[in-house]
């Protein structure tokens, strides 16, 4: 059984944005050596997430447009206070509430030594509190 | 536009190569995100629409034990980027706080004082602070200096009183004197003296509760009307962020959401700071 976990750093540029990360993902599957099980993928952040859909732009633009519409920026959050283990104020609650939306990982089996994913299934990176560095992890299991 | 209060304490590249920083960062100033590379620094201006940013470095050594960042550090940030604008921080209760003032303004290239009352442990009324006061005077910088509550811990907060500073604010008339987060929860009292003496500006990075909206709404439209500062108070408002205990752009968003003219906004946001920072050479 192998077991192999890699740390991913990623700069987002803008407050909000869709990053496709298939590509990366299935490196760290072929550097494995793992021919078959199973990769998993998650985010180290509350306020980003990783998601799976069509890897076109006006998907993107759709989560991102409608998860502000499900969860705008100026609503009455709970979170906007002084959150005295961080120092400063929490006013980023419409980024939580959407990572908890769009989920913060996906999985995929691996079949000898490849990635097995639907033809339009293409894995995003969620920034929804950037810029910011962010780390998402990449875990392969299998054999 | 220009930032006018930003404190470089999480920057990723300075935690290995300064070995006190990381403690700095946590247990004085009191922040708890994660260190960022340089790089974020510069995208969350430009996500603001912020060009230049003013760095503060606070020297609470005597106090505190660490830092708030070093003069040393904020001049080499300057080094990287000329979007930068470096200020200085001297313990004024130190002896020789002005000389080393003066070296940091003629050899680092730092552009204005910083001085924390709260954090750095001293009176601003007190005599002992004056030979720092009258250095600023001299070398024609302007002196940001920390009113209001402070979220350091161990600062009192008598020592933000913005009325401690009226018979310095008397004695340096050429002293040009930022008092930073509008004095919160003193608003009034920092209005009053912005509005009684020429030399006292005011910054506007306070947040204290609820989101940068909501306290801008409440704080510039109902503890004191929009309209001191559309008339009275347009040429002696600074844009601050204080980043980052607030991410830039949230500021700058609550800014342009108060009912403030475009011209008046364009003074807060750029006008006025170019002024205080010699960029532009008028007086008013």
């Amino acid at each position: 059984m192998i077991i192999k976990l890699e740390r991913i750093k990623v700069q987002t540029r803008k407050s909000e944005e869709a990053i496709d990360i298939t590509s990366k993902v299935d490196e760290v599957v072929q550097k494995s050596g793992v021919k078959n099980g199973v990769v998993n993928v998650m985010t180290s952040h509350t306020s980003s997430g990783l998601l799976v859909t069509e890897g076109i732009p006006c998907l993107e633009e759709d989560i991102l447009t409608h998860f502000s519409r499900l969860f705008p920026e100026d609503e009455d959050y709970h979170h906007r206070r002084y959150l005295d283990y961080d120092g400063r104020l929490g006013f980023n609650a419409d980024a939580h509430l959407k990572s908890i939306l769009g989920g913060i990982s996906c999985m995929f089996p691996i079949e000898n030594g490849k990635v097995v994913r639907g033809s339009r299934q293409t894995i995003y990176f969620m920034e929804y509190d950037g810029p910011l560095e962010r780390t998402y992890m990449v875990q392969v299991l299998g054999e | 536009m220009i930032d006018f209060h930003t404190h470089p304490v999480l920057i990723r590249e300075f935690v290995e190569k300064y070995p006190n920083y990381e403690r700095s960062a946590r247990q004085v100033f009191n922040i708890g995100n994660n260190f960022q590379p340089l790089e974020t620094f510069f995208l969350q201006m430009d996500v603001a629409g912020i060009e230049k940013a003013v760095l503060l470095p606070i020297d609470c050594k005597r106090a505190r034990k660490d830092a708030v960042s070093s003069n040393e550090q904020v001049a080499e940030l300057c080094a990287r980027s000329e979007r930068f604008i470096g200020f200085a921080s001297v313990d004024p209760l130190k002896k020789g706080a002005a000389r080393e003032l003066e070296n940091a303004i003629k050899k680092l290239g730092l552009r204005g004082l910083k001085l924390d009352p709260a954090l750095q442990d001293f009176r601003p009324d007190a005599q002992k602070v004056y030979p720092v006061y009258e250095a600023a005077e001299a070398l024609k910088v302007p002196l940001l200096i920390h009113t209001g509550m402070s979220w350091a811990p161990e600062t009192p907060l008598e020592r933000g009183l913005p009325l401690h500073l009226e018979q310095p604010i008397r004695d340096f008339p050429k002293l040009k004197f930022v008092l930073a987060h509008f004095g919160w929860p003193w608003v009034w009292e920092a209005t009053a003296l912005a509005l009684k003496y020429p030399n006292v500006y005011l910054d506007t990075s306070c947040l204290y509760y609820d989101g940068p909206k909501e306290f801008y709404q409440f704080v510039f439209s109902k503890q004191i009307p929009t309209t001191v500062i559309e008339r009275s108070l347009r040429n002696k408002v600074v844009f601050g962020s204080n980043y980052p205990r607030v991410e830039i752009k949230n500021m700058v968003h609550a800014l342009k959401n108060l009912q403030l003219t475009e011209g008046c906004l364009h003074k807060i946001l750029k006008e006025n700071a170019e002024r205080l920072l010699g960029i532009v050479n008028s007086e008013l």
